[in-house]
């Protein structure tokens, strides 16, 4: 096991910068998520710790040595490809036995044997051994291409994707497995994913990579209660989080923001005033999950905003409601019993204890409340 | 009760359509086996013909051996035979072991004017033979090249490499560029993943068009006639000696062409379900 650095790291395709001046440090034992939309260059970064790609500029070091100019195979990586790259030509077993019988990394067939059937168990594609690749269903595939990756003990575990063909039930539980895995035999993991859950619920620590550049590294919970800009904020939680955009007045003693042109006031939690205060615009946005709206058909005071009901989705557990004020939609999360009609009148309280307060021109955090406990915890890992 | 009848009607229909279906398909098959083969038949018949019944069409004659006794009886046909599949399976050894790694090259990296150079490569057969021939000979003449193996197998590059260049090529293509990662992460060197995991994923194009290109070289006519003299004789051209200048022994020449297509029909047979999976997936792709 060991820890992976990467410094300045820079890598084009032809004008394209895939990668652009990244730094980062994935300490050992630790298991790293890398989150972000698609293109944003999180194949490619893995790629360039694996040793398929060569970065331009920029070192990669694995264990504290520079391995710039190490051959791949000679890095002791195992990755999970997001294409399975499964060797067609082999049946299934052979494809999970063929890292242990290569010559750098040669086992013996019994060990092999206990290995594969190890593995194969616990991703439940024991009954395929003797299959093709190209009679496997997809999410078989992944699982075998994942297999592939597991029997080995390598300096570090590169998984592009690895779950995101499983249907859900399996990957539930395949998540659960892994994060079992990574405890149990302390491995430096580095994993893909664009899906917010498994960030969250697998990852040490997640970095968020957009066009390139490394955005914000840190803890699940710093991603979602303090990220460092607007983008950030939208991509953990579900539903998506409602960024109002408002105006800000400062008085003497108090600051209150205006949002969606509406008349209401909304008046920031005691301990952001002075920070809100002195930003240089009045130009705030609010980040608002849909949790912290509470929601109302009759109208139960002044502050309340007046809406109509766009769209109204059960998913399960909850209910997702569609708020459109003026021509802004609000997602609000609802219980599961909400009924309600299309077009019909609905009356929203924003919760401001949680809000979080983004500069309108520069889309970066500001502040939210109760700062000082996530700073803390931000210390603390 | 009408409507019932006309139900009964339309499945008696389809059960004639049926049974009529795979007769038609069959004859219509064998109409075109008849027509595709004929040539061929003919071929074997004029083999068994003495010259006077040549020219008569009918299909009862006194077949005899006259033809086969003069064609392999004491001549040098089998120098002839044994010189072809020299020539023609060298040029196909020499077209796979530079054209497999041509064709990866051209699949897998980039470099400047890539698709200039494989189009280039192509062009080699839009010329007809005979537009080159001649500046070839005076340079072989001049090199010393003139009646060798080795300038025919080279020459015959010409014919063979481009369409193996470029099935393989497509063979490439289709492999991910992962899979090849993986290999190397697996711990494997470049030759073994090259070996081990390439080669057996191209090999129906690579046998298809390995064959094609043993084909073309062996049926290849003009640059034997030209570039070849006393020493090499490919069996094309022998079976142009049966031409005098008096009259055309058309019973030998067709001894001499049956026994020279034996090598080609038997390894088609052979490979025969390499061949059509292997030539179509690659064309589609390439």
């Amino acid at each position: 096991m060991a820890q992976i650095e990467l410094e300045n790291i820079t890598k084009q395709f032809g004008d394209v910068k895939a990668l652009d001046n990244v730094s980062l440090t994935v300490r050992d034992n630790e298991f790293f998520v890398l989150f972000g939309p698609a293109g944003a260059g999180k194949t490619t970064l893995l790629k360039t710790i694996a040793g398929a790609e060569f970065p331009e500029k920029g070192l990669v070091k694995i264990g504290g040595n520079i391995v710039n100019h190490v051959e791949s195979k000679d890095r002791n990586v195992s990755m999970v490809f997001e294409n399975y790259a499964l060797y067609p030509n082999l049946s299934v077993y052979d494809n999970i036995a063929s890292p242990m019988r290569s010559k750098l990394y040669k086992k013996d067939e019994d060990y092999i044997k206990t290995a594969v059937d190890k593995v194969t168990k616990m991703m439940k594609i024991n009954h395929l051994l003797e299959r093709k690749p190209s009679q496997l269903s997809n999410g078989q595939r992944q699982r075998v291409a994942l297999g592939r990756c597991l029997v080995r003990t390598p300096n570090v575990f590169l998984m592009d994707e690895p779950l995101a063909h499983l249907d859900a039930k399996l990957r539930h539980f395949m998540r659960g497995e892994l994060k079992e895995m990574q405890t149990s035999i302390n491995s430096t993991t580095i994993y893909v994913t664009h899906d917010y859950m498994e960030a969250m619920s697998l990852a040490d620590r997640i970095g968020v990579l957009n066009h390139g550049e490394i955005v914000q590294t840190g803890t699940a919970q710093e991603m979602y209660y303090t990220p460092c800009n607007e983008f950030v904020a939208r991509l953990f939680g579900e539903p998506e989080i409602n960024i109002l955009e408002g105006k800000k007045y400062a008085r003497e003693d108090s600051v209150y923001v205006k949002v969606l042109d509406q008349d209401v006031l909304l008046y920031p939690s005691e301990d952001t005033i002075q920070v809100l205060k002195e930003t240089d615009t009045d130009d705030i946005h609010i980040g608002m999950r849909g949790n912290d709206i509470k929601f109302a058909f009759e109208k139960p005071g002044d502050e309340w905003l007046e809406g109509t009901i766009y769209a109204n989705e059960p998913i399960g557990n909850k209910v997702i409601m569609t708020v459109l004020i003026g021509d802004t939609k609000l997602a609000v999360t609802c219980p599961n019993d909400t009924v309600a009609e299309l077009d019909q009148k609905v009356y929203v309280k924003f919760n401001m204890m949680n809000a979080i307060y983004f500069n309108g021109e520069t889309q970066k955090f500001i502040i939210r409340n109760n700062m000082s406990r996530y700073m803390a915890e931000k210390r603390e890992g | 009760m009408e409507k019932q009848g006309q139900l009964v009607d339309s499945s008696k229909n389809k059960k004639i359509f049926k049974i009529l279906e795979p007769i038609g398909r069959n004859l219509g098959l064998t109409l075109f086996a008849m027509f595709a083969l004929f040539p061929l038949v003919w071929m074997v018949v004029c083999a068994f013909k003495s010259d006077a019944q040549m020219y008569n069409t009918v299909f009862i004659f006194h077949p005899t051996l006259e033809n086969f006794r003069a064609v392999l009886v004491g001549t040098d046909y089998f120098r002839a035979f044994f010189q072809n599949l020299v020539v023609a399976g060298g040029a196909v050894i020499i077209t796979v072991i530079a054209g497999v790694p041509c064709a990866y090259a051209l699949a897998r990296y980039n470099f400047k004017k890539k698709e200039d150079v494989a189009f280039q490569i192509l062009s080699f057969k839009f010329a007809p033979e005979i537009l080159v021939i001649l500046p070839i000979f005076l340079i072989f003449q001049k090199i010393g090249l003139y009646d060798t193996y080795f300038g025919l197998i080279w020459v015959y590059q010409l014919i063979t490499m481009p369409l193996l260049i470029w099935v393989v090529r497509g063979y490439f293509e289709d492999i991910s560029i992962e899979v090849e990662q993986a290999a190397q992460l697996d711990g494997y060197t470049w030759y073994e993943v090259f070996f081990k995991t390439l080669v057996p994923l191209i090999k129906p194009g690579l046998v298809a068009s390995a064959l094609l290109a043993f084909i073309f070289a062996w049926n290849s006519f003009t640059f034997p006639l030209i570039l070849s003299g006393f020493e090499i004789q490919t069996i094309t051209i022998t079976a142009l000696r049966y031409i005098a200048s008096d009259t055309v022994h058309y019973g030998q020449v067709a001894v001499a062409s049956t026994i020279a297509v034996l090598p080609e029909v038997i390894v088609a047979l052979f490979i025969q379900k390499h061949l059509v999976r292997g030539l179509s997936f690659g064309a589609v792709k390439g």
